[in-house]
C-alpha cells in the first residue's frame, strides 16, 4: 500500500521521506538460531555452518555472537554431526555432513543452561533454468528487473526461498514463493534494482523449503519495510519459528533451523 | 420492549378525543423548487411542531382551532401566518432564500428550542455551503474530511478517506447515497472523497441513538441525499480546482414537475503528467444524476445514478481500477395526507480490478447487492409519529478471480468461491411526546441474515479452522478435512436478532434539556481489512459459519443548552461494546483467501468517551470548538486458557485510537465579497507499533515488534486558512462566480502518516522513516454559478 501512495504522492509532488530519530523500549536478547543448511546441488554438501548471534537494540550497527554454545544435528539414523565454534565468531561448522532429501533432522543446542531444539526436513528444489533481464522495469521505469525461470512440479504442493546477493548492495534481496496459483508451470524469481549496471554480478539462489518455513518466512519478510509494505501488508509482530526452549519456554528464540537443496545461477549483468 | 411499546401506542390513542384535523404539505425552495429537508414547521401557540422529512414531506395533525405557524428553515426566510383548522388541509410552502443575512448557521442541531425536546441526540448535520467554506487540502471540498471536524469523529490518517466514529472502526459505519449502500467511499486511495458536493442536498452523521430504521452497521449512519435538480430553469454550475473540475446541469423536464439533474467531476492533474514525461496515471471521475417527476398530488417518482472510478497506472507493470455504481428507482406514495411512504429498489455494486503486467495476471473482485425498502411514515397527531417498514439485502460476494493475461503467464486461472447472502429486517420508530417536557424515540428491528448455498465450504476436525501450536506459541492454519458444497437456494447459516433502541429528553428549562440514548444493532458484513485505513482492495465477507455478526450496546447521555440567541453548548458522554469484533493473527494474509477463517479469531471491542461542542451561530464571526476525550480497545483472548490469543489476549488500543482530538473551525464573514475561515486541529498521534530489538537472519536485520499498538506517532496538529472571495457585479447577472484561495497546513507541520523501520540497502544500519503527507500546501479553486 505505502508504496502506491509514495508514486501517488510523487505524482502530486506533495510528500516527503525523511529520516528521523525514534526512542525505542529495548527488549532483554534472545538467541538468534541462524541454522540454513544449504546443499547446493552438484557438491556434497558436506560442509555446513550455523550461526548463532544474540538479539540486540534497534538502533545498534552490529549485534553480538553467541559463543560456547554446544551445537548438533541428528538424522534419523542416529548419526550425529557436532559442530564446532570457529574461534569466537559464533559461527559453529561441521564437515561430515550427510544431506538426504526428504530426510528429518533434529537440532540441538545448548546454550548459557538452557536447552533449544527443532526438526525439519531436507527439501528439494526445481533448478533455474535461465534469467531474463530488463533494464526499463519497476515502477520508476529505469530499474534493472531479473527474472530467474524454473519449472514447478505439478504432483506437490512446493514451496521456493530465492536469495538475490549482488556486489551493489549491502544487504541481499529475499523473497519467497508458493505454487498455490502457479501449480506445475514455469515461473520465476523476481529481483529488481535501481542501481545495477553492465558487468556486476547477481548471485541467485533458489531453495527448497517446507510450507512452515515459507509462512514463517513470508511474516517475517513484511517486518522489514524494504520487504513489507504492499497491498498485502500484515500486522508487525514477533516472529516465531520452528526452534523451541525446552529448558524455559519464555525465553523463545529467534530464527529458523532450515535444510534446502539450493540451485545457484551467475549472472552477469549485460 | 415490545408490551411498552403497545402500551404507550394505546396510551396516545386513549387521549384521541377531541374532534381533529391534519395539516399537511410539501415545502420547496422557490427558486428551484427543490424540496427540503428538515424544516421546522412550528405552532408557537401550543408549542408543538414538527419537521420535513427526507422528501420535503411534513404533516401534523392538531384539535380543531386557529393556529398561527411558523415555518423556518437556516438561511431561508422565515413564513409566519396564520391558520384556522376545521378540515384536513394541504399547505404547500415556498420559501425565498435570505440572501442579505450573513448568519449563516454552522452547525445545524438543536438550532431550534424544537431540537432541545426532540429526543434524537448524538447527531450532526453540516450545510453543504458551510463545508463548501472550510478549508481543504488541495482546495478539494470534501464531505468525509469535514465531518471529521465534529466532535466524535476522526480519521485514521491524512492519506485515509474513511472516518472513525466514536471509536469504531470504518467498516462500521453505514454510508448511503439517496439511500443506496457505498461500500468504498474514496478516491485516489483515499486522499479524496467519492462525493461530489454539488450534487449533495443534506447530510447527517448519526453517532448514536440511530433509530431503528437503519442497521446493518454498528458505529453510524451518515445518511446523504442528492438533489433533485431544479424544477424551474436551467442552471448549471461547476468549479475549477487544483486537483479536478467539476460541472453540474439542472433543469426542468416539465416545469414544477420534473427535473433533471446530471453532475459529474474529473480530476486532471494526470493529462500534464506526459508534459514532464511520467508515464504513470492516476485520475478518478463521478457522474451524479437524478430524474424527478411528480406524477400527481400523491406521488412522486425519482431515479438516480451514481457511477465512479478510479484509474491508477504505474508505467505498463501496474493497472488498477476500482468504483462503486448506484441504480437507484424510489417511489413516493401518499396513501393519506397521514401516511407517507417510500418504496425504494436498489442495485448498488462495488469492483475491483488490478492487472500486475510484470507476472501476468488480472485480479478481479466485488459485491453486489440488490436491496428494497419500505419505508411508511404514521404521522397520528401532534404528540406520535411512527415510522415501519422492511429491508431486504441479496448480497453476492466475488472474493477474487485470478486469470492469466497473457499464453505465456506463469498464473493458472484461479477462482476464490463466491458468497451469497440475503438480509432481511422489520422495524418499526415511535417518536411520541410523553408531556410537554418529555419526548421519547422508540423503536424496535428485527434483523435477520441468511447465508445462502456456496460451493466448496471447508469442513475441518472439531469445526475448527484454526489450531495453536502449543510448542511454538502460535497459531496456524488447520487443514480442511473436506469441502462441502450446496445448492444456492440452501440456507447453510442463519442468524436472528432483536434490536431495540431508545433515545428520550427532558426539557429542564426554556433553554436546556438532557438526553439519553440507548441501542443494539446488528452488523453482518465485515470488512477484512490489514491496515487501519481502507483499501480499495479491501474484501468485504459475510457472517457465516465460521464468522459470528458484530452485536453493538451503546448508551449515551448528553446534556444541550442555547446559552443565548448566539452560543450554544453540547456535552455528550458514551459508552459502546461490540461483541465478535473479528481480529487477525500475527502475519493473517487476507488477499486471495479463500479461507479466511484459518487467519482470524473472534475478539470484542469497547470504546468510550466524552464529547463537547460549543457553537457560536450568529453574527460575522460563526464557527465551533470541538473536543473529544475517549478510548477505543479491542482484546482477543484465547478460546482455551492454554491459548495466548492475540497481543497475548490483554486489551490493546485501536489503530484509530485518539485519546485527545480538538478542533477549532471558524468562518468570518467581512463583508459580501470577502469571507475567510480556519481550521486548527490538534490529535494525539495514532496508535502504531515499534520495534523492540532487532536480530540478524539470512544476512538482513529483522526487527521484532512490541505488542500491537503500544507506541503512538507524534502528536498531530495543523492550521489551515481559507480566503472566499466572491465578485459584485455593478449589473446584477446571470453569471456568478466565486474564487477559494486556501493555504493546507499553514506552519508547514511535517506530521507523520507513518513511521517504518528499514535496513538500508547500501550501508546495512537500520533506520526510521518517517512519510509526511502534505506539509504546507496553497490551492485555488474557481467556482461558478449560471
Amino acid at each position: 500500500m505505502n508504496k502506491i501512495i509514495y508514486v501517488l504522492l510523487i505524482i502530486f509532488c506533495f510528500s516527503c521521506e525523511d529520516q528521523i530519530d525514534v526512542e525505542l523500549n529495548n527488549a532483554a536478547p534472545r538467541l538468534v538460531i541462524d541454522a540454513s543448511i544449504n546443499w547446493v546441488k552438484g557438491t556434497t554438501g558436506n560442509q555446513q555452518r550455523i550461526k548463532l548471534s544474540l538479539s540486540a537494540p534497534y538502533f545498534d550497527t552490529n549485534v553480538p555472537p553467541a559463543n560456547n554454545a554446544i551445537v548438533e544435528i541428528t538424522d534419523s539414523s542416529n548419526n550425529v554431526f557436532i559442530f564446532t565454534e570457529n574461534n569466537d565468531t559464533g559461527i559453529y561448522q561441521n564437515s561430515t555432513f550427510i544431506p538426504i532429501i526428504d530426510e528429518i533432522y533434529t537440532l540441538n543446542i545448548i546454550y548459557d543452561g538452557e536447552v533449544y531444539t527443532a526438526n525439519e526436513t531436507l527439501m528439494s528444489v526445481s533448478p533455474i533454468e535461465y534469467v531474463e533481464q530488463i533494464n526499463d522495469g519497476g515502477f520508476s521505469g529505469e530499474e534493472t528487473e531479473l527474472k530467474a525461470f524454473y519449472t514447478d512440479p505439478e504432483e506437490e504442493e512446493n514451496y521456493y526461498f530465492f536469495e538475490f546477493a549482488s556486489n551493489v548492495n549491502a544487504i541481499p534481496s529475499l523473497e519467497v514463493y508458493e505454487d498455490r496459483f502457479t501449480n506445475g508451470n514455469q515461473v520465476f524469481g523476481f529481483y529488481t534494482d535501481e542501481n545495477l549496471e553492465a558487468g556486476d554480478v547477481v548471485v541467485i539462489r533458489n531453495h527448497g523449503v517446507s510450507k512452515q518455513f515459507y509462512e514463517f518466512m513470508f511474516i517475517l519478510l513484511q517486518q522489514n519495510s524494504e520487504g513489507g509494505g504492499g497491498p498485502f501488508e500484515t500486522q508487525p509482530a514477533t516472529v516465531r519459528g520452528n526452534c523451541i526452549n525446552t529448558t524455559n519456554s519464555d525465553n523463545f528464540p529467534f530464527g529458523y533451523f532450515r535444510l534446502s537443496e539450493v540451485d545457484e545461477f551467475v549472472y552477469t549483468i549485460e | 420492549m415490545k408490551n411498552l411499546f403497545w402500551l404507550l401506542f394505546l396510551i396516545s390513542f386513549s387521549l384521541n378525543a377531541q374532534e381533529k384535523f391534519t395539516i399537511s404539505g410539501t415545502i420547496t425552495d422557490e427558486e428551484s423548487n427543490e424540496t427540503l429537508i428538515g424544516v421546522n414547521i412550528i405552532f408557537p401557540d401550543i408549542k408543538t411542531g414538527t419537521i420535513t422529512n427526507e422528501y420535503g414531506f411534513y404533516s401534523i395533525t392538531l384539535p380543531v382551532g386557529v393556529y398561527d405557524i411558523k415555518i423556518s428553515y437556516l438561511s431561508f426566510l422565515t413564513i409566519e401566518q396564520s391558520v384556522q383548522l376545521n378540515e384536513n388541509k394541504t399547505l404547500n410552502f415556498k420559501l425565498q432564500e435570505n440572501i442579505e443575512s450573513l448568519d449563516e448557521i454552522v452547525v445545524k442541531v438543536d438550532i431550534e428550542e424544537l431540537n432541545i425536546k426532540n429526543p434524537q441526540m448524538s447527531v450532526n448535520a453540516l450545510s453543504i455551503s458551510t463545508i463548501k467554506q472550510m478549508p481543504v487540502v488541495l482546495g478539494e471540498v470534501d464531505v468525509i474530511k469535514s465531518i471529521t471536524l465534529l466532535p466524535g469523529v476522526t480519521n485514521a490518517g491524512e492519506n485515509s478517506s474513511g472516518f472513525n466514529v466514536r471509536g469504531g472502526a470504518v467498516d462500521q459505519n453505514l454510508i448511503l447515497l439517496d439511500e443506496a449502500t457505498i461500500f468504498n467511499s474514496s478516491h485516489l486511495f483515499g486522499l479524496f472523497s467519492v462525493f461530489n458536493p454539488d450534487a449533495i442536498k443534506d447530510i447527517k452523521l448519526y453517532k448514536g441513538g440511530i433509530p431503528a430504521k437503519y442497521g446493518g452497521r454498528v458505529s453510524s449512519v451518515l445518511d446523504i441525499y442528492q438533489k433533485e435538480g431544479n424544477s424551474n430553469s436551467f442552471k448549471m454550475n461547476g468549479g475549477l480546482g487544483l486537483i479536478s473540475s467539476r460541472l453540474l446541469a439542472e433543469g426542468p423536464i416539465k416545469k414544477e414537475r420534473g427535473s433533471f439533474l446530471f453532475g459529474g467531476r474529473s480530476s486532471y492533474a494526470h493529462l500534464f503528467l506526459p508534459i514532464f514525461d511520467i508515464d504513470n496515471v492516476a485520475y478518478f471521475y463521478d457522474l451524479n444524476t437524478k430524474l424527478s417527476y411528480r406524477l400527481n398530488e400523491r406521488n412522486n417518482i425519482y431515479l438516480s445514478g451514481y457511477f465512479g472510478r478510479d484509474v491508477f497506472e504505474i508505467g505498463d507493470t501496474f493497472e488498477n481500477t476500482y468504483g462503486n455504481s448506484v441504480l437507484n428507482f424510489r417511489w413516493n406514495h401518499l396513501f393519506s395526507s397521514k401516511l407517507f411512504s417510500n418504496l425504494s429498489l436498489i442495485y448498488s455494486d462495488y469492483d475491483y480490478d488490478l492487472k500486475l503486467n510484470f507476472v501476468e495476471f488480472d485480479w478481479t473482485s466485488g459485491i453486489r447487492n440488490f436491496n428494497i425498502k419500505y419505508d411508511l411514515k404514521y404521522y397520528l397527531n401532534d404528540k406520535l409519529k411512527l415510522e415501519f417498514g422492511l429491508n431486504s439485502i441479496y448480497y453476492k460476494f466475488n472474493p477474487g478471480d485470478i486469470k492469466p493475461t497473457t499464453e505465456s503467464s506463469g498464473i493458472n486461472p484461479s477462482k476464490l468461491t463466491d458468497k451469497y447472502a440475503f438480509e432481511n429486517a422489520l422495524y418499526c420508530d415511535a417518536e411520541h411526546k410523553l408531556s410537554d417536557n418529555l419526548s421519547v424515540y422508540y423503536g424496535i428491528r428485527f434483523s435477520s441474515f441468511f447465508r445462502l448455498g456456496q460451493d466448496e465450504l471447508n469442513v475441518y476436525e472439531n469445526d475448527n479452522p484454526i489450531i495453536f501450536n502449543d510448542d511454538l506459541q502460535i497459531y496456524q492454519k488447520a487443514e480442511p478435512i473436506d469441502t462441502e458444497s450446496f445448492k444456492r437456494s440452501e440456507v447453510i447459516k442463519d442468524f436472528f436478532n432483536i434490536e431495540p433502541r431508545l433515545s428520550l429528553a427532558y426539557q429542564l428549562n426554556e433553554t436546556s434539556s438532557i438526553k439519553a440514548s440507548y441501542n443494539r444493532i446488528s452488523q453482518y458484513l465485515h470488512l477484512l481489512s490489514n491496515t487501519s485505513s481502507p483499501t480499495p482492495l479491501d474484501v468485504w465477507a459475510p457472517s457465516g459459519k465460521y464468522i459470528k455478526p458484530q452485536l453493538l450496546d451503546q448508551i449515551a447521555l448528553g446534556y444541550f443548552k442555547n446559552i443565548n440567541e448566539t452560543y450554544a453548548l453540547e456535552f455528550e458522554g458514551f459508552y459502546k461494546t461490540i461483541k465478535n469484533r473479528i481480529d487477525y493473527v500475527d502475519g493473517a494474509d487476507l488477499i486471495a483467501n479463500n479461507a479466511i477463517e484459518q487467519v482470524i479469531l473472534n475478539g470484542k471491542a469497547r470504546a468510550y468517551g466524552l464529547e463537547f461542542l460549543l457553537r457560536k451561530n450568529e453574527g460575522a464571526f460563526q464557527g465551533w470548538i470541538a473536543y473529544t476525550l475517549s478510548k477505543s480497545e479491542q482484546q482477543t483472548a484465547g478460546r482455551t486458557p492454554l491459548e495466548t490469543g492475540i497481543n497475548n489476549g490483554q486489551w490493546y488500543n485501536t489503530a484509530y485510537d485518539k485519546t485527545h482530538d480538538l478542533s477549532v473551525t471558524g468562518i468570518y464573514n467581512l463583508n459580501n465579497k470577502w469571507s475567510f475561515s480556519y481550521n486548527f486541529l490538534l490529535q494525539t498521534g495514532q496508535p502504531t507499533t515499534y520495534p523492540n530489538t532487532q536480530y540478524e537472519y539470512s544476512g538482513i536485520s529483522i526487527p521484532s515488534f512490541d505488542l500491537r499498538n503500544a507506541n503512538r506517532l507524534p502528536l498531530y496538529h495543523r492550521l489551515d486558512i481559507s480566503a472566499n472571495y466572491t465578485p459584485i457585479p455593478k449589473k446584477e447577472r446571470r453569471w456568478k462566480n466565486n474564487w477559494v484561495f486556501g493555504i493546507y497546513n499553514i506552519y508547514n507541520r511535517k506530521n507523520a502518516a507513518s513511521i517504518t523501520f528499514r535496513e538500508n540497502r547500501t550501508t546495512a544500519n537500520n533506520e526510521a522513516i518517517r512519510l509526511s503527507i502534505f506539509g504546507i500546501v496553497p490551492a485555488v479553486s474557481y467556482n461558478f454559478i449560471f
